[in-house]
């Protein structure tokens, strides 16, 4: 019930809680980020890593080291930390935790079909897939010929399976049918996480509510924006977009038939919490909006923490630390390319 | 008798300085010639340069933006397939590098180089070709509207990007134009060094003779 979490959370969410938050303060500071954007080549990166959490993953690393590795490595901290986490963790709470990882099953799903159209080797596919998105059978998934099999073969034995209704078409797999599906399991994901979010209730229905409805308003405006100028209708557009969120449905009415990025602002403008992301871009302008976004989604992922007794920081813990290790590749990236002037660009500070 | 032997003479010394004026003339513009090839190479050298870094970095920015999962040389089409661009080469007098872009699909291949009045007239007239948007002048193998050759431009771009999704963000868009830049860049820079080694050939021969 409602504002009873603090009598009875502590009994089997309380030692988790108390886990992340010693986690969350690990995160790195503006401190942290300043130094590494100083640095000159990527074992200097190393060094300043190896005073954080990252210090025992990074420090076995031979030189030359590679941005691949650094995002690998720091990555791998991050599945450690989920793995004890969801080891540790009862019901409902484990099942919260594993609907955090279904994005990422989704991504693996699609890299390895993908890759499989391209006649790409199995082996070489799996060792690219995301650790979190793992599942037993996913190597089966190069035998598939279609969405029909596809989901026959593999997918029904997977959490995924419930998502696949909306999608299942005897089509071959191609570019185009793959992305419908990838956008159609996510958007199908993303409704039924927020389903069980609101079927919990309480300060973990409030807190995610609000985080989801937001990640559904941002998938729709990076849909509407890379739809411009390809073969995407606008039906197939309107499809695409999850069915909550504080876009919808007035604000996909409008998106849905945007040609350009000024209509896209025109149509976003109206919602206040998105006027303040749109007045930081110029017209015409939209290389700085997904920083822009990040920027509101860490403010909001960090309010979470202000609230005990819900589940929302499991969620808000791993998107900052997967923030977090965009911007480590970010940084990794322009110290190897040597354009340590743009690194501020895409770097969105934590604390 | 003197006189017409002083006047003969005369006539002659006039002939010889205007020979040599003359190939004193065609030795400076064969320098000339040299000079601006050489300024040109160094010119199109750093254009390169800066379009490579630009489109490193917006590869980079869209893997960033879409996910190190989504941009991945592991995505990358091994099927048989016909290369997008391919490269005609002229062995003639002075090598000549044409760049055909764009015909994966069977359509007409672009051809694209350099618009100068000095090239040899059997060569297709090619024009320079901008970020998105074509030039003006038009080929006369192609002759072809503008707007009739920018939709399949634009799809077979698109069929190139389509390994990695078909909703892709605008900056891999950016980093693809960066690089079929720099690739035009590549060509040119090709052509020019062509010039610059028949140019420094004159100069060397003109030189050679003139110390025999």
């Amino acid at each position: 019930m409602y504002g009873f979490e603090a009598m009875t959370f502590n009994i089997h969410g309380g030692y988790l809680e108390a886990i992340v938050r010693g986690h969350r303060a690990g995160l790195l500071t503006a401190a942290d980020y300043n130094n590494l954007c100083q640095c000159e080549t990527l074992d200097d990166i190393k060094m300043h890593l190896s005073a954080t959490d990252y210090g025992p993953y990074l420090q076995n690393e031979p030189s030359p080291l590679h941005t691949t590795t650094v995002v690998e490595k720091c990555t791998l901290k991050l599945v450690d930390e989920y793995k004890h986490m969801l080891c540790q963790a009862t019901e409902p709470l484990s099942t919260f935790l594993e609907y955090i990882t279904y994005g990422h099953m989704i991504d693996n799903v699609v890299l390895i079909v993908t890759g499989t159209l391209h006649e790409r080797d199995v082996q070489e596919l799996l060792e690219k897939c995301h650790p979190l998105g793992m599942f037993d059978s996913i190597a089966t998934l190069a035998v598939a010929q279609n969405m029909r099999e596809l989901y026959r073969l593999v997918l029904v034995d997977t959490p995924l399976a419930p998502y696949f209704s909306e999608c299942i078409t005897s089509e071959d797999l191609d570019d185009m049918n793959i992305e419908i599906m990838r956008n159609t399991l996510y958007k199908a994901y993303l409704e039924d996480f927020y389903k069980f979010c609101q079927k919990l209730g309480g300060a973990t229905a409030e807190i995610m509510s609000d985080l989801l409805a937001f990640e559904a308003d941002r998938r729709a405006v990076n849909i509407t924006i890379n739809s411009i100028g390809t073969e995407l209708t606008r039906d197939d557009r309107r499809k695409l977009y999850s069915n909550f969120g504080l876009l919808y449905p007035y604000g996909h009415e409008e998106l849905a038939v945007c040609e350009d990025i000024d209509q896209v602002r025109g149509a976003m403008e109206k919602y206040p919490p998105y006027q303040s992301i749109f007045s930081k871009l110029s017209y015409g302008e939209s290389q700085m909006l997904d920083k822009a976004f990040y920027e509101e989604e860490v403010k909001r992922l960090c309010l979470a923490f202000e609230q005990q007794f819900h589940y929302g920081v499991f969620f808000a813990y791993m998107r900052l630390r997967e923030q977090e290790i965009r911007n480590l590749m970010w940084i990794s990236e322009c110290v190897a390319q040597n354009q340590k002037s743009r690194v501020h660009d895409s770097v969105v500070f934590i604390f | 008798m003197e006189v017409v032997d002083h006047k003969t003479h005369n006539l002659e010394n006039g002939q010889a300085a205007e020979e040599e004026e003359e190939e004193e003339v065609d030795e400076n513009a064969n320098v000339l010639q040299f000079m601006d090839s050489m300024d040109a190479y160094l010119t199109l050298i750093h254009s390169l340069s800066s379009n490579l870094r630009q489109g490193w970095l917006e590869l980079a920015s869209a893997r960033h933006s879409m996910g190190a999962y989504r941009v991945n040389t592991v995505l990358l089409d091994h099927t048989s397939h016909s290369a997008a661009t391919s490269l005609l080469v002229d062995e003639g007098k002075e090598p000549h590098f044409t760049l055909c872009k764009w015909g994966s699909s069977g359509n007409e291949k672009l051809f694209l180089g350099e618009e100068q009045s000095s090239r040899d007239k059997s060569h297709p007239q090619i024009r320079h070709r901008g970020a998105t948007q074509l030039s003006e002048e038009k080929t006369t193998s192609e002759n072809k509207a503008s707007c009739e050759i920018d939709d399949p431009v634009q799809k077979e771009r698109s069929k190139s990007l389509s390994v990695f999704g078909t909703l892709v963000s605008p900056k891999l868009r950016d980093a693809q134009l960066s690089f079929e830049t720099a690739l035009e860049t590549l060509v040119e820079i090709a052509n020019r060094r062509s010039e610059m080694i028949c140019a420094f050939d004159k100069v060397n021969k003109k030189s050679g003779g003139s110390k025999d």
